[in-house]
């Protein structure tokens, strides 16, 4: 008995083997073994695979007559016990709405390529998941507790899981259907079953178990499971009722492009703004930009996330612009750096100027570096058309150029009080130079440059005196600010 | 011979690069100088008095004669739902000779400057009904209350007041502001429907 298990359960059996050696293989087997597996309504895959046989004998395997030693064939099958159907190729599609009764392996790895070509993903290989419901985990446990010394010796040798069973019956008729070889990838092509509805009967791994009604689908097995009075018998489901839900899909690793923009409307915010279901500003950066990305490479969203901000009325003309990262989800292309040129290109020609887009490429982890370049930039440097009260003299330039790192001390501006905690918050301008506009002696452009984090706007209104010094407190009047940009360029010629 | 041919061809490579690369700085310094004009507006299209930061950003109320007759106050409203209380124009302490002299902000169960409010939740925040009293503002004869207005949490009172009472006389519409309170959108519909315009208030006060 001993020897001929030996030969059978760890046997590479030639793809030549007829149903004829199907059988040849069952009787192999211990024959009480195979008895008692099968009056617990186990299927012969998974039959085949507590033993640890894999290998083509599993394809030939016809579902019309699931047990070769069972008198009583039926042609409808009874669902197994242990691996509700998944092995037996029977389930719930859910693109189909209904349950389906596949022949081989071959027939749902169709199913699963169809799916594939019809989202038109681009891919070179293919990593393969499969998600069980850990109710089946839960019976091939209590299984394995099971009564028979040399039945639970087999079953810690060389069983093979349902999920590995499955994925070796599937990978090859995949890998011919989408016509590459499956690998460790970002690209992936989840199998998920699940099991929602409650099953008839109770599975009981232990006499002492609480009631009855948790164990169905839900708690997880406890790992402290009596042993000792086990009764196999009583080990399982009466029977299951329905097969699984079967719902299959492609997902990919996401892609990060990244880049710089330079916004050039008063009106148009950086990331979506809506309040009450309206949109304030005609649009926002992170539209512009995502919405393109999403079209090039086919993608499910995108998440934007750039180094910094500014307000929507503040534009940024000048200068090399705000890094910026892109993360596109589930992109069905494989994106490259020539699809990145596009996509900069079909930005940067639409016609309303609103927004532009500078180096635009792919990036991996060094992407996040590129951000922490633009947060690191400790100085930023602005143009602000500011009025005053009074008319400004020779001398109220000079003071104003003559002030370096001035310490500025902002209360949170009541403009964001509402959400974030009220701090004082010390900043420092750098410089400072005004520049006439012609025609006026109360307007004027006030190039700074300032600490990051600095609000620029309070610092020429004051904020009602939380700000201060402010630009109207130094000259002794009232000043307003009217228009703002970052210009974020080198400004020698105002050093001095 | 051929090597030096490929080198003599290899640097009219790079120097094209070279070129070419010149050629796109200095079309993007040039944008850039059509740019920076941009941002030098045409003087003509601008006001002689542009609209301040409190008339551009927050919605202008008056509470008339609150409590008792002569006391009004204005509330400035924030889109982000933020009011900040202050003394208007036409309140009575103005009337007395000399003006505001003091301003004292232990009135009431405690000292409202006293309070740490904190966090983005703003935690500590005293809970105060729209007659609740904020401050008592002296002038040489006299004291007057002034009240919150609006019910809702007192974020802040104005500490540059203990030390620079002036600052009401000065400028009460800004600098001398008293106190910012945030209220419930609830609470605020209810008091808004007792508050003046702008155009209301200087009918009605017969100011320009």
């Amino acid at each position: 008995m001993e020897q001929e298990e030996e030969k059978v359960s760890n046997a590479f059996i030639p793809s030549s083997l007829s149903s004829f050696d199907l059988e040849q293989v069952l009787h192999a087997l211990p024959s009480n073994a195979l008895n008692h597996l099968f009056s617990l309504g186990v299927c012969v895959r998974c039959v085949l695979r507590l033993f640890g046989i894999k290998g083509p004998i599993c394809a030939s395997v016809d579902n019309g007559s699931e047990n070769p030693l069972d008198s009583t064939t039926s042609n409808e099958a009874k669902l197994c016990n242990i691996c509700l159907g998944i092995l037996q190729f029977r389930f719930y599609d859910d693109r189909e709405k209904r349950v389906l009764q596949k022949d081989t392996a071959y027939d749902v790895a169709l199913l699963i390529a169809d799916m594939v070509k019809q989202e038109r993903y681009q891919f070179d290989t293919f990593s393969l998941e499969v998600s069980i419901p850990p109710l089946i985990l839960q019976n091939e446990t209590c299984l394995k507790y099971g009564s028979e010394p040399w039945f639970q010796e087999k079953l810690h040798t060389g069983c093979i899981s349902i999920k590995d069973a499955l994925k070796f019956s599937l990978i090859n008729p995949l890998e011919n259907l989408l016509g590459c070889k499956s690998s460790l990838c970002p690209f992936r092509i989840r199998l998920t079953y699940t099991h929602t509805k409650a099953l008839e009967g109770v599975a009981k791994c232990s006499e002492n178990d609480g009631s009855e009604s948790d164990l169905i689908g839900q708690r997880p097995l406890s790992s402290t499971v009596e042993i000792e009075s086990f009764d196999s018998s009583k080990l399982f489901l009466k029977s299951a009722s329905e097969p699984c839900h079967f719902s299959y899909n492609c997902s990919r690793t996401p892609f990060y492009f990244g880049g710089r923009y330079l916004k050039y409307s008063r009106n148009v915010s950086q990331t979506r703004w809506i309040i009450d279901d309206e949109r304030m500003g005609e649009a926002s950066v992170e539209e512009i930009i995502g919405t393109k990305v999403l079209q090039a490479c086919r993608g499910d969203n995108y998440k934007f996330h750039a180094a910094g901000r500014e307000d929507i009325d503040v534009v940024r003309m000048l200068g090399p612009g705000r890094p910026f990262i892109l993360e596109v989800q589930n992109t069905r292309l494989v994106p490259t750096e020539q699809c990145a040129n596009n996509i900069e290109k079909m930005i940067n020609e639409v016609e309303n100027k609103l927004v532009r887009v500078k180096n635009l490429k792919l990036v991996g982890s060094d992407g996040w570096n590129l951000m922490r370049e633009g947060e690191a930039e400790k100085q930023k440097q602005y143009a602000a058309l500011v009025w005053t009260s009074r008319p400004l003299k020779d001398e109220d330039f000079q003071q104003v150029s003559s002030l370096k790192d001035l310490k500025v001390v902002q209360r949170t501006p009541i403009r964001v009080l509402h959400r974030r905690s009220p701090l004082e918050r010390e900043k420092i301008i750098h410089w400072m130079k005004i520049e006439t506009v012609a025609g006026s002696s109360q307007y004027f452009l006030l190039h700074l440059c300032t600490q990051a984090g600095t609000y620029i706007k309070e610092f020429v209104h004051g904020d009602l005196g939380r700000t201060h010094p402010s630009i109207g407190s130094i000259l002794g009047c009232r000043a307003e600010i009217l228009q703002l940009d970052v210009t974020d360029i080198k400004m020698e010629c105002f050093l001095t | 011979m051929s090597n030096h041919v490929i080198e003599e061809s290899n640097s009219s490579a790079t120097k094209e690069l070279e070129q070419k690369q010149e050629k796109e700085k200095e079309e993007e310094e040039d944008e850039d100088d059509e740019l920076r004009k941009l941002l030098l507006p045409d003087v003509c299209n601008l006001p002689s008095v542009p609209p301040s930061a409190v008339e551009s950003n927050f919605a202008i109320y008056f509470a008339l004669d609150f409590m008792k007759p002569g006391h009004d106050q204005y509330v400035y409203r924030h889109a982000n739902g933020l009011c900040v209380i202050g003394l208007a124009p036409s309140h009575v302490s103005f009337k007395d000779e000399g003006g505001i002299t003091a301003i004292d902000f232990n009135v009431g169960k405690s000292d409202r400057s006293g309070v740490k409010v904190t966090g983005k939740r703003k935690k500590n925040a005293q809970h105060f009904e729209s007659n609740t009293a904020l401050c008592k503002v002296s002038t040489k004869n006299d004291s007057y209350i002034v009240r919150c207005c609006v019910k809702g949490s007192l974020l802040e009172v104005n500490q540059q007041l203990i030390k620079q009472p002036e600052l009401l006389n000065a400028s009460a519409d800004r600098e001398g502001y008293i106190a910012i309170i945030m209220p419930k959108p609830a609470d605020w519909l209810k008091i808004k429907a007792s508050l003046v315009s702008v155009e209301e208030y200087k009918k009605l006060r017969e100011v320009s």
